[in-house]
């Protein structure tokens, strides 16, 4: 933790950026979901939109697709889009660091300008049945030929996949060294033969997340990222990312929620029940911390700083931001219990998973008391 | 400051708060009235005296949040940092005739129930001067922005048994010392809630850094406390809780050195919300882990407890707070 003076950035430059966004989008109306169309579908075309005006990956350096600027930038496009009630950035920044740290320069400059640009859309196949929490019990092998692999096993949970094209994989590659070590990254398009992925029904009704069953599927030598055991490093850097407060799109998602509840708080003034308005104050100070709490985190990273456990308690804070502002929400809004579903019912519904996915709260705080406190290790 | 600057006001302030840190709850007057003397020394009263100040807000913050980390009786906050910024405010306003009534080396008053005072002026009986040691007067800015000098009364009894309280005698002569702007008042309000959060995130950063050193050590059932889950899990909680703390303190202190004070003070309304019920909640946290021992008067825990639940209640509630956030923005 640093206890000297941060640089949270310079408002004037900042300032500039946001003008300038401003003047795109003013040009650039919000595209408009069509009836039916998947949510990742339409998220898929603001995506490449955004990125025709080089609004993403600006803290991705230049030579792989990106604006070479920081992640101070990134952050404050991000408020501009909750600002003007726009779905966020395109969450790719956690796969981007992936890439950016253990891939070779050939994957970084091949893959990095079509990830960013929304050409290539990814999923992240880590956990499996019997490895969810203790990822490092994964049981799917990629077995060592001459200039490939083949790969057998199941993952679950993974994401949208039925929406992408490539899966970030991991497999075990050494049945006789420790998980740490014998776990490694590939690349894996997904419409390669072997390769079957069936969408789940989740809790609110979409078709988020899927299985994926790899029965002997053929992998490159050159499709596999940094070196064998590297896998494990990779996808603890992923995660951090992943927990980071500043890599995902949701806070913008928050600070449209908050507002909307303080409107209501003003519109029924005298109405609400007692002590509403204070639940109100109390998600508004979250989103607050939340923000406040993601820019220390860039002002601490501009050092070129890499995500580490610290990431646990952005996470952490992010779970409590997001569980307490749909909980209030319901309150505020009842009616969206007793409604067709979706909406912000579907939302509330889906801010139980928060504690959920990225790794459990508990893991998260098994993670800040053994590696940030440094509290020994028990039975 | 440059950074190197700070780093040495920093290190020099640190050995002054290790070297006159409390060792227990009853504190001599005579030891109170050295350390006060040797906080003086330092003098960092100057930092936010002088227009442009010489320390940035931020800076200021990060003393505050030193100070609040050990038991100290100093008035740092009150009398260093508040009125000094306060009397800078006021600008030519200020009228330099000597001695005034507020004194020499004035804190600040706040309502009695030490939230910030804003009734008409012409009340003084109701209010208290404010972390008081070494201070000879105190200043009052009452919600319209007009700031008075008042003289001292006795001490004031309080939970915090490290502040000095002290009465503001009724009917003793106060003086209008002048006006701040509605947007100098903002600042000024907004940078109270800044230091007073920052001691006090100071406060709940130690006391769970100490809470955390027990538990590596404390044997039960054959094995450190800490390595039980349940145990190790309080302690991440907590440790959530002062980061976010730390976050809205350091980001508000940041906005008050370049934001309009309208940000700022919403930033800085919500640190001292955060802070308020967290700082609380991670004490209490700290409090269970050290077990029976934190209990016991001798014992650090309790001087911790009672200034940050004091600290919660001043200058703002959290009740005031959270219903002042739930209201949409004048302007967006
Ligand atoms: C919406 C959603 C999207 C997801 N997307 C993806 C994705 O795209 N790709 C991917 O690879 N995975 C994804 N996941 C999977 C996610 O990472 C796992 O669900 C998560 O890591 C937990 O694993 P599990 O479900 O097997 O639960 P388990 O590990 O079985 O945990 C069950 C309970 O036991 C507790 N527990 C387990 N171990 C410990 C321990 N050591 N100490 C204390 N408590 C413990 C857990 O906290 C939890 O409460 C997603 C999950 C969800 C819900």
């Amino acid at each position: 933790m640093t206890d000297t003076p941060l640089d949270f950035g310079d408002p004037a430059d900042l300032d500039q950026l946001r003008g300038r966004f401003r003047a795109w989008l003013a040009d650039h109306p919000l595209p408009q979901r069509q009836p039916d169309e998947p949510v990742p579908v339409f998220l898929r075309r603001w995506h490449r939109l955004l990125h025709s005006g080089g609004w993403v990956g600006l803290d991705v350096p230049r030579q792989y697709g990106g604006q070479g600027l920081t992640a101070l930038h990134q952050v404050a496009i991000s408020d501009e889009l909750g600002a003007c009630r726009a779905p966020g950035i395109p969450r790719i920044g956690y796969l981007a660091h992936a890439l950016l740290e253990f891939g070779s320069e050939e994957q970084r400059g091949r893959l990095l300008p079509r990830m960013l640009a929304g050409e290539d859309v990814w999923c992240q196949g880590f956990s499996e049945p019997g490895a969810g929490s203790d990822l490092a019990g994964m049981t799917t092998f990629a077995e060592r030929h001459e200039g490939h692999y083949t790969v057998r096993g199941q993952k679950l949970w993974t994401s949208y996949a039925q929406y992408s094209g490539l899966c970030l994989l991991l497999a075990r590659t050494d049945r006789s060294l420790p998980p740490h070590k014998s776990i490694s990254a590939f690349i894996l398009p997904l419409d390669r033969p072997g390769v079957t992925v069936r969408p789940l029904r989740a809790a609110n009704g979409d078709d988020e997340f899927c299985e994926l069953f790899l029965d002997d599927v053929r992998i490159e030598d050159a499709e596999r990222i940094g070196a064998e055991g590297d896998g494990w490093p990779l996808a603890m850097t992923t995660v951090s990312y992943e927990r980071n407060a500043l890599d995902t799109g949701h806070i913008s998602t928050y600070g449209l929620l908050v507002e909307r509840l303080r409107r209501s708080a003003h519109d029924r003034r005298g109405e609400l029940p007692d002590g509403l308005l204070s639940e109100i104050g109390r998600c508004v100070v979250d989103y607050e911390v939340l923000v406040a709490h993601a820019r220390r985190r860039t002002a601490e990273r501009r050092g070129g700083q890499v995500a580490g456990p610290e990431s646990s308690v952005d996470k952490l804070l992010m779970t409590r931001t997001e569980q307490r502002l749909y909980e209030t929400a319901l309150k505020v809004f009842p009616e969206e219990v007793f409604g067709e579903g979706g909406g912000l019912f579907g939302d509330y519904l889906y801010s139980r998973a928060a504690s959920v996915y990225g790794g459990t709260s508990q893991i998260q705080r098994n993670i800040i008391a053994k590696r940030i406190l440094r509290l020994p290790s028990g039975g | 400051m440059e950074a190197e600057e700070f780093l040495l006001v920093r290190d020099m302030f640190r050995s002054f708060a290790t070297r006159f840190r409390a060792s227990s709850a009853d504190v001599k007057p005579a030891t109170r009235a050295a350390a006060q003397e040797a906080l003086g020394e330092l003098g960092l009263g100057e930092l936010r005296r002088t227009s442009p100040p010489a320390a940035t807000v931020q800076e200021c913050a990060l003393l505050a949040e030193e100070h609040g980390k050990q038991p100290l009786t100093t008035s740092l906050i009150g009398t260093a940092l508040l009125a000094p910024e306060l009397l800078r405010l006021l600008g030519d306003d200020a009228p330099d005739e000597v001695p005034p009534v507020h004194g020499t080396t004035p804190t600040i008053a706040l309502a009695r129930d030490l939230r910030f005072p804003d009734f008409p002026r012409s009340h003084p009986g109701e209010l208290v001067a404010w972390d008081c040691e070494g201070a000879d007067g105190a200043l009052c800015v009452t919600s319209d922005g007009s700031v008075t000098g008042v003289g001292l009364g006795p001490p004031s009894p309080s939970a915090d048994l490290l502040r000095g309280i002290r009465s503001v005698p009724p009917g003793s002569p106060s003086h209008a010392l002048g006006r701040l702007d509605p947007a100098a008042l903002r600042h000024w309000q907004a940078y109270a809630l800044v230091i007073v959060s920052s001691e006090l995130v100071g406060a709940a950063a130690s006391f769970v850094r100490q809470s955390v050193e027990y538990a590596r050590d404390r044997r039960q059932y054959g094995r450190e406390i800490g390595s039980f889950q349940a145990v190790q899990h309080l302690l991440a909680d907590a440790t959530v809780l002062v980061e976010a703390c730390t976050s809205a303190t350091r980001y508000a202190a940041w906005c008050l050195d370049n934001e309009p004070p309208g940000t700022a003070l919403k930033a800085a309304r919500v640190a001292k919300a955060e802070v308020n019920d967290s700082a609380l909640e991670v004490v209490r946290t700290g409090m269970q882990v050290f077990g029976g021992i934190a209990q016991t008067w001798e014992h650090d825990a309790h001087l911790y407890l009672r200034k940050v639940l004091t600290g919660a209640m001043t200058l703002a509630t959290t009740a005031d707070l959270l219903t002042t956030l739930a209201e949409p923005e004048a302007v967006r």
